[in-house]
């Protein structure tokens, strides 16, 4: 009995700080409408920053607490409102958890580059951990009591603020509608600001509270995950609610220590990761049975990201030129360099598998290097055949992968995909944490009841995957390996592209503007999510057991939650609706930042005097792709949509493009003949297309002249009605391109309407500026869609 | 022609309010504006002379809900100016608008959904907040320093007009009738006395017999004194309230006069004959 109300009373406090923490979250949800992935990352900041003002320059205690609590993080989580957050307010779902996940990858980055992860920190209960009450025979610690009270009074006086006060109330307004609160006389803008202050407060109290709670140790990573085990709690409250937030995270807090104290745990050897997972299982519980959201029609916030539906031939073309190129390449890579090039293209083959389901879909995945995870389990266990160094993976081991990969990413899915996207996201990312902390960490070998085998998930915390063999086709080979991921991967991308042209591919995207459209006419919206879902966890199964192969050994570190994001993060802000963009974003992530920070380290100890410059540059390179991150809320389509349009110069400059791609070969060849080392390629190689589409213009506008005289002269090309509209999709026109009679025409004939040459000339001579005396505009004129 | 009238407006009698106070007056003098590099205004003149109402009628697309979106500061101008009892005041925010007694009941949504009725009634206490900022100021100053309203003033007010929102006042304004929730959006105008008040297509979506009550409370406010500026596709439900009317098209003011004036162009406007 005692036992048990000493295991209570931590669970209350132990809740009472996850209330904390999930009530700040709650706090800007309800005003903002963005859910702060990022909420743990400025806990575990100012956790961090406690540390440094109270313990290495030792302040006193009430000061630090004051600097912390009460200037930085509220001057933090302001800040974040007006830099960032606000600007998100006509995003898509995508875009707000995409910024708000790269604040959570660039805090981590951030923290490992101010704190050295080498050195131990940590900080004890305030009051020291003697200094105890006893309430009923069982002790608690002052620090445990001033938890306890803080998340109390926080949980009443929150209440109080939401429903007495007109602040309060507001806020709660705010999300429904700033523009009326506005006409109201209401500043939704400071109301925002406001509740991210308050929200960052409560973040950073909830980091510093749990920290000797949990051992006094500070590591980053661990922290960060500490505060999402509280998302469980938000989403018990439904993101709204603060008591129900409360009663969930006490709840959360009592299961813990309950599993603590009762869950036998030498004869249960998962127990100590179960009670690690908890949270993230009871996220998924609530998830389960939480009620189904209404329907949305389009919604009306104006979407930003646009992407252009690749031809298929022009897919194919790309698929041939990426093989050769990579072939090319392979001529030229050192062996090292060609196994890092391995592993960037098994993470591009992942990062495809957000394509469908995100770019195409809407939906997202924040876990899919945990499928990956679950792809190289499978693999492992089932799709091994020969041994010594025979051992090969065989295609049946891949392709059982990709088809249970399918299977539990239906039970991930299926719970969420009732509800809005941002759900989605929660579950994925409460299966990555559950993957990554009871999955992968099974590693200690026991015998299964009934089977009485001896079995373990992950043997020992190493996983040697070997490389498969496909037919006659041995991948140990390097250099095959590349080629081989590179065909896998064009012809999957060409698959793709195929996909979204498919009627597949148009419901898909269909159903990402209008659920409700979509179910109006029929579909079943959450059979076709299902059925992407699964594709895509199938990819990513498939990635995974490759990149572990082209890894050779393997550890449960390669599966943390983190390289998901990372990935995830880097894919949309190259451009998740292309392949384009899982080519670049799954490259990046996979070995080019990790790439630049090798060259910046490398240099750095060459040149000595610099190597402070150098380390500089190192250390800002892990935190430079979270800064892309953030600047996606400036433009969501992400960056290969630049480079595209970019390159269309060359469209009407096909002499420049050959002048280019001649320059490139002699870069090549001098790489080739190992006349300069592959940095120089690389580097004149970006040099030489980064310059190149700005030049085109400047040298065509010389030449074009001539070139059309002669045209003209020969009288070849009539330049055809088409030819100027053609380019941009006619549902563009007026956003992209101003609207001209050419368009009208276009629009006219499509339409099956008159031609509308009988205008009055002073009508088609204004496009768009109808006069007034004409009347109602003529057939063809358009009216610009919202 | 729009200046003409601003002038004559200004020179004549206040009627209605009393206290002294130096009735407001909007006016937009050739303003454009539009979404993005999209111009939906291509220069428009309109005056809402002092104590009278003025009806703002045109087809579906004509842009009337784009310059109720200029007069109450949601959306800037991109050129022209936008002026409050002859102070120009181009570029203030909706909510120094709102505070200088600017009351606009949005199209469609002039409630919080999430909130309930007395929570609703609540949030309409702060357009009697003084406004913030310096320049704010400056454009308040001259007009009497408004004394703050309560809630509780709002909720007599309202309640005594509507009784069916006293009995509601628990239950959240989103799962009232749509009827009721355009009451509880007028009631703003009702309980704080605001200078203008902009109604954007009140009947939008109601049963006939509910508009003409709503329009019945805005022409009580109008004889009361009230300055008003009614947009409305359906124009017989407020010819009859109207001094003045304004028919848009494309983006323009093409005719300004009294109903029985303007009446006859009505069928041409909405047909394109
Ligand atoms: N948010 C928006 N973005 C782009 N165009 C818009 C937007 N809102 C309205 N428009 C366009 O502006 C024009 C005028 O719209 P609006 O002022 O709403 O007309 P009305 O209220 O008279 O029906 C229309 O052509 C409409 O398509
Ligand atoms: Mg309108």
């Amino acid at each position: 009995m005692d036992q048990f109300l000493q295991y209570t009373i931590l669970g209350l406090v132990l809740g009472g700080i996850y209330g904390i923490a999930a009530s700040g979250l709650v706090l800007t949800c309800t005003t903002s409408g963005v859910f702060n992935f990022g909420h743990g990352s400025i806990a575990m900041l100012s956790a961090f920053l406690y540390w440094q003002v109270r313990f290495d320059w030792n302040w006193p205690t009430p000061v630090a607490l004051v600097a912390v609590l009460g200037v930085f993080a509220p001057a933090f989580g302001a800040l974040l409102h007006i830099t960032i957050m606000r600007g998100l307010r006509e995003t898509t779902e995508i875009t707000r958890i995409t910024v708000t996940v790269a604040l959570t990858v660039g805090a981590l980055a951030l923290a490992n580059w101010i704190w050295d992860p080498t050195v131990p920190r940590r900080f004890d209960y305030f009051f020291g951990g003697t200094n105890q009450v006893k309430i009923f025979g069982s002790r608690i610690t002052y620090h445990e009591l001033l938890a306890l009270a803080a998340a109390v009074l926080i949980a009443v006086g929150l209440r109080f603020f939401f429903y007495r006060t007109r602040t309060g109330v507001g806020m709660r307004a705010v999300v429904d509608d700033p523009p009326l609160l506005q006409l109201t006389g209401g500043r939704p803008e400071r109301l925002a600001t406001l509740s991210w202050a308050l929200g960052a407060m409560l973040a950073a109290l909830a980091g510093i509270l749990i920290t000797p709670i949990l051992g006094g140790a500070l590591d980053p990573n661990a922290l960060t995950l500490l505060v999402i085990d509280a998302f469980a709690a938000a989403v018990f409250g439904r993101l709204r609610s603060v008591p129900l937030t409360f009663l969930g995270a006490v709840v959360l807090g009592l299961a813990n220590n309950y599993v603590l104290a009762y869950f036998p745990s030498e004869r249960w050897t998962w127990t100590s990761n179960f009670r690690i997972s908890l949270p993230m299982i009871l996220l998924f519980v609530v998830l389960l049975v939480l009620p189904q959201d209404r329907l949305r029609g389009g919604t009306i916030t104006r979407a930003r990201e646009r992407f252009r539906v690749p031809t298929m031939r022009s897919a194919v073309v790309w698929a041939v030129i990426l093989v050769v190129g990579m072939f090319l390449l392979r001529e030229i890579m050192a062996p090292a360099v060609v196994n890092t090039m391995v592993i960037g293209m098994t993470f591009a083959v992942i990062a495809l598998s957000l394509v469908p389901l995100t770019g195409y879909a809407g939906e997202i995945n924040l876990a899919p290097v945990s499928f990956g995870a679950i792809g190289t389990i499978i693999a492992y266990h089932y799709g091994v055949t020969g041994s010594g160094v025979d051992t090969r993976m065989t295609v049946w081991g891949l392709l059982l992968a990709a088809a249970v990969c399918a299977v539990v990413g239906a039970l991930v899915a299926l719970p969420a995909l009732r509800l809005r996207g941002l759900y989605l996201a929660l579950a994925t990312m409460a299966f990555g944490v559950f993957v990554s902390t009871m999955v992968v960490a099974d590693t200690v070998p026991r015998v299964l009841p009934l089977l009485h085998v001896e079995f373990s998930i992950f043997p020992n915390g190493t996983l040697n995957v070997p490389r498969p063999r496909l037919g006659p086709i041995d991948l140990a080979d390097g250099g095959t390996f590349l080629m081989v991921i590179t065909v896998l991967f064009a012809v999957l991308g060409v698959l793709m592209v195929a996909l979204r042209r498919s009627g597949y591919g148009h419901r898909l995207v269909a159903l990402k503007d209008s659920p409700a459209a979509c179910a109006t006419l029929g579909q079943n919206p959450v059979r076709l999510k299902l059925s992407v879902f699964m594709l895509s966890a199938a990819i990513a199964g498939l990635g995974g057991a490759l990149m572990s192969a082209a890894m050779v050994s393997v550890n449960p570190d390669r599966f943390v939650i983190f390289v998901s994001l990372g990935l995830v993060m880097t894919v949309v802000v190259a451009g998740i609706g292309y392949v384009s963009g899982a080519f670049a974003g799954g490259l990046l992530a996979g070995v080019g930042f990790v790439a630049l920070q090798n060259m910046f380290d490398k240099v750095g100890t060459d040149h000595a005097s610099l190597s402070s410059l150098f380390s500089f540059l190192s250390q800002f390179s892990t935190v430079l792709p979270a800064l892309i991150g953030i600047g996606l809320a400036r433009n969501p389509t992400g960056f290969v949509d630049d480079i595209i349009r970019a390159f269309e110069v060359f469209r009407r400059a096909r002499v420049m493009l050959a002048a280019g791609l001649a320059l490139q070969a002699a870069i090549y060849l001098l790489a080739y003949t190992d006349t300069f080392s592959n940095w120089w390629f690389v580097a004149l190689t970006v040099l030489l297309w980064g310059i190149w589409p700005r030049i085109t213009p400047l040298v065509s506008d010389r030449l074009a002249p001539a070139v059309r005289a002669r045209r003209a002269g020969a009288g070849a090309l009539p330049a055809g009605p088409a030819d100027g509209p053609a380019e941009v999709p006619l549902e563009l026109v007026g956003v992209d391109v101003p609207l001209t009679d050419e368009h009208r025409r276009v629009l006219d004939r499509a339409l099956g309407l008159p031609e509308t040459a009988a205008l009055p000339g002073d009508l088609a001579a204004v496009p768009g500026r109808v006069t007034p005396s004409a009347g109602i505009p003529p057939a063809g004129t358009l009216v610009p869609a919202p | 022609m729009s200046t003409d009238m601003a002038a004559t407006a200004a020179a004549g009698p206040v009627p209605g309010k009393g206290a002294g106070i130096e009735p407001p007056l909007l006016e937009l003098a050739g303003v454009r504006a539009g979404y993005g590099p999209i111009e939906v205004l291509h220069g428009v003149d309109l005056a809402v002379p002092a104590g009278s109402v003025v009806a703002l009628l045109g087809p579906n697309g004509a842009g009337k809900t784009t310059t109720l979106n200029v007069c109450c500061g949601l959306q800037r101008p991109s050129s022209g100016e936008l002026r409050l009892a002859g102070r120009s005041v181009t570029g203030a925010s909706a909510e120094t608008l709102a505070r200088l007694g600017v009351c606009t009941i949005p199209e469609r949504r002039g409630i919080f959904p999430n909130l309930t009725v007395r929570e609703n009634l609540w949030m309409m206490t702060q357009a009697r907040s003084w406004p913030r900022g310096k320049q704010a100021r400056s454009w308040s100053r001259g007009a009497q320093a408004q004394p703050g309203v309560s809630l509780r003033d709002v909720e007599e007010i309202a309640y005594a007009r509507f009784p069916v929102l006293g009995e509601r006042r628990g239950q959240l304004a989103g799962t009232l009738s749509g009827g009721q929730q355009q009451m509880l959006a007028l009631t703003r105008a009702l309980g704080t006395d605001p200078a203008v008040l902009l109604l954007d297509e009140l009947s939008m979506g109601l049963a006939p017999r509910v508009v003409r009550e709503l329009y019945e409370i805005v022409g009580r406010l109008a004889a009361e004194g009230m300055s008003i500026l009614i947009v409305e596709q359906f124009a017989r439900t407020v010819l009859p309230i109207a001094d003045q009317v304004a028919l848009m098209l494309h983006g323009r003011i093409v005719n300004v006069g009294a109903p029985s004036e303007v009446e006859e162009h009505l069928s041409a406007a909405y047909l394109g004959a």
